[in-house]
Order: structure tokens, then sequence, then C-alpha cells
């Protein structure tokens, strides 16, 4: 019995559930024509209302910038001869970092390297003496920096020598004095100009001997003519005299022969006297045989004289006739004497002009020499002050400067390119489509924002590219270059916006969305305006539109800031999107 | 006995219940990302694109918008190699986070990038145009932090929370808020994980996940899971392989072997054990095989 309950049971459930089962089915299947209609049926729209606003409309093109300062330009630090070696870098400035006039941006071995303003850059070491157009850029910073460095004249003298040894004191550093190699050439200067001062005064006291001299020999050679002339008396003496003994009247000659003459015609006479004695004494015969015999000697002794006195005027006569012969050779040789003398004596004054001149240009090249050391002398003298070597001091055209990148590293050799540097006036590099290109003009405002750090900046477009494709943009862009006016923070390296308004609408006009306006059937423009869920057209003036917004006049001022007009009709979304 | 009729009753009254709810899906529910029709799914990517254009030219840079075809490329080129299977590709190189990593932004890599083909080909060239400074500032604009979260691997992650930029403020307006949180689950996926079939399976797949020393309670928990760790190691997805430090290279090497082992068991067993199940269930909700 109870199991015929439950199996009636079982039944009935078994019928109830295929019943649901059939139920549910049919339900799901089963549509009324109601209810595919009420399925089907678009969804009321509603409007969607915006409110009219009063705002500045501008229409804009939008484009993208890199921020940089100025172009980077390489420092090279010149080599310097006043020392002896190239430095080592011991310290250098990191990148980003800013220096201006006067600042050390690096130091080597040391010794500082100024920054200082100048177009050209060092390329020499500057001392006092030297001068021209890098000196001019230093007196120039010099005085810039409050260091008065005298006369701005392009000339290193001792002013400017202090200005610079201020210059490094207020920096804190020892200004550069002259090197022992310096100070040894000048010491060496100074003997070697002491030596030519002595070899000037001995070449002068040589000149005034060879002076001397010149006039000795004059005197001599004048001597020596005098002589020559008296030579040539006698000689015209000797002549005449020649010539007489030559003719046989030679006074001498005639002085002996007439002497001899004499002598004959005494001796004759003596003989003549004594024959006549002695015939006396021989006729006389009272006389004695003595008496004769002494008549008779006498006559001998006077024959004997007179044979002498023959002799002898004939040995005179002889002599003299010899010394006659002699006379032209001695008179030849009388005249070779004076010719002899005379050469002897212009030799003399020729050697000693000679010799006058040479002392004459020793004096004149070791005066040369003196001068010359004497001038260098006084140049490494001058030299001596304070100077300012070529590796201590870099002209920049433009500053302040900003480090854009070291390539140096500390250690490394103080020389050529260390690092580059650029001013610090921030530029944007950016570009144009090619339709927005002719729209932006140089001069326009520029509106910079970098947005996620809410940075705002002003600047103005500097440059608009003529042609697409230059300085890194591709071909369907024109480079636009913008400088940056005003900001509140160092942009560089960041990547801005830059909005430049090319047409604004003179302050705040009434504005709505563009799609707020829509076109009547006689071509006029109109806004539907809800009025308190009130729907009405009202007739627009259209102008300026920009930004998704229409700047709209009426005429009655049947529009107002906050009222509401209608820009579409919302309908359902969509079950998994909007 | 009274307790086993009124079982039986309940069973019999339940019964249409349940099996309405096993046999059809619930009105408007698509079978692509995000429970979308694929009308949706392409309207929606169209839609997407455009406002990112948009906003990106608000933004001065220039975006063309990808057309479906690109961003969908983009969405099918995850774990796809020319020449590998899937499962060559898993054996390989894991789900591909941290083994194709490079530091790289998507446009500027050339190997393996879902992301980079999701951009399509004409913006990548815009990219690399662009300055250094403006290829950050432009990926931030149209990405925001994560570089790697493009609309493409978005879509296909279907996790639009890690979005940002120009992308995530177009998707505010063509998804809906809760689509945009992480917390979002497609509905579909929802549907499938909801039924016993697939929850004993993936009670399965975590006991021998477990086994083999990965403690995951789901297959979407793996790849999240390695973009945290790799976002955690890369200082945001922004240290380049290069710069970094030999630890960090010996980290992301440890990081690349666990992806791979992880990868590896975990799609064998989605293979062998969910993905059944998963299409029968999808046949029985749509009646058809879901592509």
């Amino acid at each position: 019995m109870i199991a015929k309950r439950i199996n009636v049971l079982w039944a009935i459930l078994g019928v109830v559930g295929g019943m649901a089962l059939g139920a549910w089915y049919m339900g799901s299947r089963i549509q009324s024509p109601a209810e595919i209609a009420a399925r089907t049926a678009a969804p009321e729209a509603s409007p969607i209302l915006v409110p009219v606003e009063s705002r500045v409309l501008s229409s804009d093109v939008v484009t993208r910038g890199t921020v940089r300062f100025g172009l980077p330009q390489p420092i090279s630090i010149a080599p310097s001869t006043v020392k002896g070696a190239v430095g080592l870098i011991s310290s250098l400035p990191r990148p980003n970092a800013n220096f201006g006039e006067g600042e050390v941006i690096l130091s080597a071995s040391g010794r500082p390297v100024f920054v200082l303003s100048g177009a050209a850059p060092a390329f020499r070491d500057m001392a006092p003496g030297t001068s021209g157009g890098d000196v001019r850029q230093l007196e120039e910073a010099l005085a810039r920096l409050g260091f008065d460095p005298g006369t701005v004249d392009g000339n290193y003298d001792q002013k400017t020598s202090g200005a610079v040894e201020r210059m490094y004191k207020k920096a804190g550093w020892d200004p550069f004095a002259p090197t022992r190699e310096q100070r040894a050439a000048v010491a060496a200067l100074e003997r070697e100009w002491s030596d030519a001062a002595r070899a000037q005064l001995a070449a002068e006291a040589t000149r005034e001997t060879a002076v001397k001299a010149v006039g000795a020999a004059r005197a001599t050679a004048e001597q020596n003519t005098r002589q020559a002339a008296l030579d040539s008396a006698a000689r015209v003496g000797d002549s005449r005299q020649l010539a007489d003994a030559r003719a046989g009247k030679s006074l001498a000659l005639e002085a002996e022969r007439a002497r001899a003459a004499h002598s004959a015609t005494a001796a004759s006479a003596d003989v003549a006297t004594q024959v006549a004695d002695r015939a006396l004494i021989v006729l006389d015969p009272r006389q004695t045989e003595t008496a004769r015999a002494a008549a008779e000697a006498k006559l001998k002794v006077a024959r004997a004289a007179q044979r002498k006195a023959k002799l002898e005027a004939d040995l005179a006569i002889q002599t003299a006739a010899r010394e006659a012969g002699l006379a032209d050779e001695r008179i030849r040789v009388a005249e070779g004497a004076v010719k002899a003398a005379r050469l002897e004596g212009e030799r003399n004054v020729r050697a000693a002009q000679e010799q006058q001149t040479l002392a004459e240009f020793d004096v004149q090249a070791a005066s040369e020499r003196a001068g010359r050391l004497e001038r260098e002398l006084a140049t490494a003298r001058a030299k001596l002050g304070v100077q300012v070597p070529a590796d201590e001091v870099v002209f920049i055209p433009s500053l302040p400067i900003r480090v854009h990148e070291v390539s140096a590293a500390v250690a490394a050799n103080a020389s050529g390119p260390v690092m580059s540097v650029t001013d610090n006036q921030l530029s944007i590099d950016s570009q144009l489509p090619l339709e927005a290109a002719p729209l932006v003009k140089p001069g326009m405002k520029v509106a910079i924002d970098e947005q996620a750090l809410g940075i705002k900046a002003t600047g103005v477009v500097e440059t608009v590219a003529t042609t697409p494709g230059t300085r890194g943009v591709d071909g369907y862009h024109f480079y636009l270059g913008v400088r940056v006016e005003t900001t509140p923070v160092l942009l560089a390296g960041f990547s801005v916006r830059l909005t430049i308004p090319i047409e604004t609408s003179k302050g705040a006009v009434t504005a709505v969305p563009t799609s707020a306006v829509s076109l009547a059937a006689d071509g006029t423009s109109r806004v539907l305006v809800d009025r308190g869920g009130k729907q009405e057209f009202v007739t627009v003036q259209p102008g300026l539109s920009t930004g998704g917004y229409v700047e709209v006049n009426i005429p009655d001022g049947g529009l107002a800031p906050g009222q509401l007009v209608v820009v579409g009709y919302k309908t359902a979304e969509p079950a998994a999107a909007k | 006995m009274k307790k086993t009729i009124c079982a039986g009753l309940f069973a019999v009254l339940l019964a249409p219940a349940t099996a309405a709810a096993q046999a059809q899906a619930p009105k408007g529910l698509g079978t692509e990302e995000f429970g979308m029709s694929p009308r949706e799914l392409v309207q929606a990517i169209e839609k997407t694109e455009e406002l990112i254009a948009r906003c990106m030219r608000e933004q001065g840079f220039q975006y063309i918008a990808a057309d479906h075809n690109t961003v969908r490329a983009g969405m099918t080129a995850d774990k796809q190699l020319p020449g590998l299977s899937e499962e060559e590709f898993v054996n390989r190189y894991g789900f591909g986070v941290s083994t194709f990593y490079t530091g790289l932004p998507p446009q500027l890599s050339t190997g393996y990038n879902p992301a980079r083909v999701g951009l399509g080909e004409r913006n990548v060239q815009i990219f690399r145009k662009l300055s250094p400074a403006d290829q950050v500032a432009y990926n931030r604009a149209l990405l925001g932090d994560d570089v790697f979260s493009t609309l493409a691997v978005a879509l296909e992650t279907e996790d639009l929370s890690r979005t940002g930029g120009c992308t995530r403020k177009a998707l505010t307006e063509t998804f809906k808020p809760d689509q945009l949180k992480a917390s979002h689950y497609n509905p579909q996926d929802a549907l499938i994980n909801k039924d016993p079939r697939m929850k004993a399976a993936i009670a399965f797949w975590q006991r021998e996940m477990k086994k083999a020393g990965f403690e995951y309670g789901h297959p979407d928990e793996i790849e999240p899971d390695l973009r945290n760790r790799l976002s955690a190691l890369t200082e945001g997805g922004k240290l380049l392989v290069i710069k970094m430090s030999q630890d960090q290279k010996a980290a992301l090497r440890k990081l690349q072997d666990f992806e791979r082992l992880v990868s590896v068991r975990a799609h064998k067993l989605h293979e062998e054990v969910l993905t059944p199940i998963e299409e029968k269930i999808q046949e029985e909700l749509f009646s058809r095989k879901v592509q």
C-alpha cells in the first residue's frame, strides 16, 4: 500500500516536473507581438544638454618639442708654452653645472681654468709685453669682473698683470708667477748682455786705438812724404851734381884738380926754386959741398914733393871722379828709398784705416748685440710679471654656460677638447605638419606646458623652416624652433607641448559646442535652446569655430552663458560597451 | 524517507533553472573579450583608437588610429612567433613576459612584441623619428606608466587597469567603469568558472600545480604575477637590460627560468584539463565552438 502511494507520488512529481520543463521551454520560445514590438522598439531619446559658455576661443596649432639649451659647443684647452708639460685634470664639472664669467670650470695639476667671455679662443700664453685681440678680450673680461686692467688697449702691461693677479687671488688661486726657466732665461740674458756691453766697450777702445793708429800712420806717411820731398831735392841736387860730374865739372873734382894744379904749380915752383938754389950753390964755388949736397937734396925733396903732389892730385881727382860715379848710384838708391818709404807710409795708412774700419764694425756689431740683448732683457724682465698661461683660461662667446657633456676624465691630459657646453638660453626643437607650417610665423607667441609636472612656460617662435625635411625632421614636416622666454623651472631635456594660437577671439565670447549648431531650411544657423524642458530654436550668427566650440552671436542677445542647448540625443547604450 | 522525497521534489523543481543556467548564455553576452560580440569589439576598438588619436593630437603628438585588423593582429600575436606552435613557444619562451624583456619601449623592440604589432607600423615609425625625450613623453601620453599595456595587449589580457595616458582616457569613454578595474572579470569566463565541472577541473589544476611547486589558484593569475615580478625587478619596466647590474641580470634570468617552468606546466595542464571542459561549456552556452 505504502509502496503504491509512493509510486503515485513519484508519478505526480514526474508529471509536475515535466509540466514545469514544458512550461519553461514554451515560455522561452513563445513571445507575444507586443513583447516583440516592445523589445525591438527604439528607446525614447533624451536630449543631451550642455551649457552655453562665455570663453575665449583660440584656434591653435599644437605640436611637441624637446627643450634644450643652445647648441653644444666644445671647450678645448690650448697648450701652454710657459709650462713644461701638459697638466693632468684634477677636477671636472658635472653635466648641467652652470658657470659664469670669472669662475673656475676645472683644474689641472693644481692650476685653475677660468671661464671668460670672448669671441676668439685662447691660443697662446698672455704675459706682460704681449698684445693682441686675445689680450683685449682678457682686459675687457677683467674690467667686467671689476679688476681694473688699466686702459683696454690690447697690451698686457703691469696694470693688466695686477688685475690678473687680483682675479686669481679672489678665486682662491695663486697667480701664475714667473717660472724657474723664465728666471734662468732672464739671468742668462743678463749675463749675455753684460758680456756684450763689455765687448762693446772693448770694441770702442779698439776703434779709438785704430783711429789713433790711422793718425799715426798718416803722420808717418806725411813725414815720409816730406822725407821724400827732401830726398827728391837731394836727388835733384845729386842729379845736377851727377850731370856736372858727367860733364867733368864736378866741383870736388875741379877743386881737387885745382888743388892738384896748385900743388903741382907749387911743387914745380919749389922744384924751380930748388933748382935755382942748387944752381946758385953749384955755381957758387964758395958753397960747400955740403951746401951743394943740401941744395941737391932739397931739389930732390922738391921734386919728390912735386911728384907727391902730382900723385896726390891724381889720387884726389880719381877719388873725386869715383865719388861722382857713386853719386848716381846713391841717387837711385835714394829714389828707391823714397818710393819705398812713401809706399810703406801709404800701406801703413791703409792698414790703419782698415783696422779702424774693422774696429768700427766691431763696435757697431757689439753695440747692436748689446742693444738687442738689452731689449730682450727688458722684455724678459717685463714678462716676469703675473701671466696667464694658455691652458688656464677659456674664452666663451656667450656666458653663462651650462656643461652639456664632459668628454675628458680626471687624470687625463688637460689638452684639447675636454667638454661641451651650451649657453643658458632654452630653445625647443619641434616640427610642424605640412598643413600647419604656413600658419606659423616667427615671432608668434607659444604656450609651453608639461602636463605631467604641471609646468607652464611661454615662448616665441624663432624659426620656421622654409623647406620640409631639414634639421633632423622627416620630409613630411617643417622644422620649428621656439625660444623659451619665461619658465618656472629649467625644462632642458623635457618633451613639452607647444600650443601656438593662430587665431583668437577678442576676449570672451558666447560659445556653444559645434554640434549644437544646426542649419535651418532657410540657410540660417540655429541652436536648440532648452527653456525649462521646452526646447526652442534660436537663430545665431556663427563666428570663430575651434576646439569643438563655435562663437555664436545673437542680435537680440537671446542666448546667455549658462543656458542649456541641445547637442544630441542620448540613446540606449550597448550591453557590454558604452 | 521524507527527506529523500523533499530532496527529489527540490531537485525536480530546480531542474529548469539549472538547465537554463547551463544551457544558454545570458542575453547580450558575447564571445569576444569582455563579453562583447565581435561587432561590439570592432566598434569599441575603432572608437577607442579614434579617441586615442584625438587625445594624442591634443597632446601635440601624431598618432594614426590603428584599424581593427591591426589591433586584432596585436592581440593574436600573443604567444605567437612564426614557425612555432603555441606549445613550442611556451616551451621556449614561457608566456613571453620576462623572456623577451629588454627594457626598450615596444616601438623600439625588434623581436617578439605583441604591443608593437598592435600599435601599427605607421605609429611605430612616427615614434622612432622622435627625439629620446619626445619618445618618453609620447609613450607617457599614449600609454601612461606601463608602456607595454597597449590597447591590443590590454584587450587580449582583458586587463584594462594597467593602461594609462590617452589609451586609458579613450577606454573610459568606450568601456564601462567596472571593466576598467583590475577586478573585472570577463562574464563569459566568470560563467564558465562557475560551472561545477570547471570548478572541479580548476581544483585539479591547482593540485597539480602545487605538486609542481607553484601556488596559483587559477591560470589567469600566472601572467599578472609574472608581470608584477618583472615590474618589481625592472623598476616598472623602465630599466634597460644593458644597464642592469650583474645581480639584477641574475634575478632576471632566474625569473625567466621560473616563467618557463611555470608556463610549461600550466600550459600543459590547461590544454589537457581545462580546455576540453571550457570548450564543452562554451558549446553549451553558445551552441557552437567559440573561436
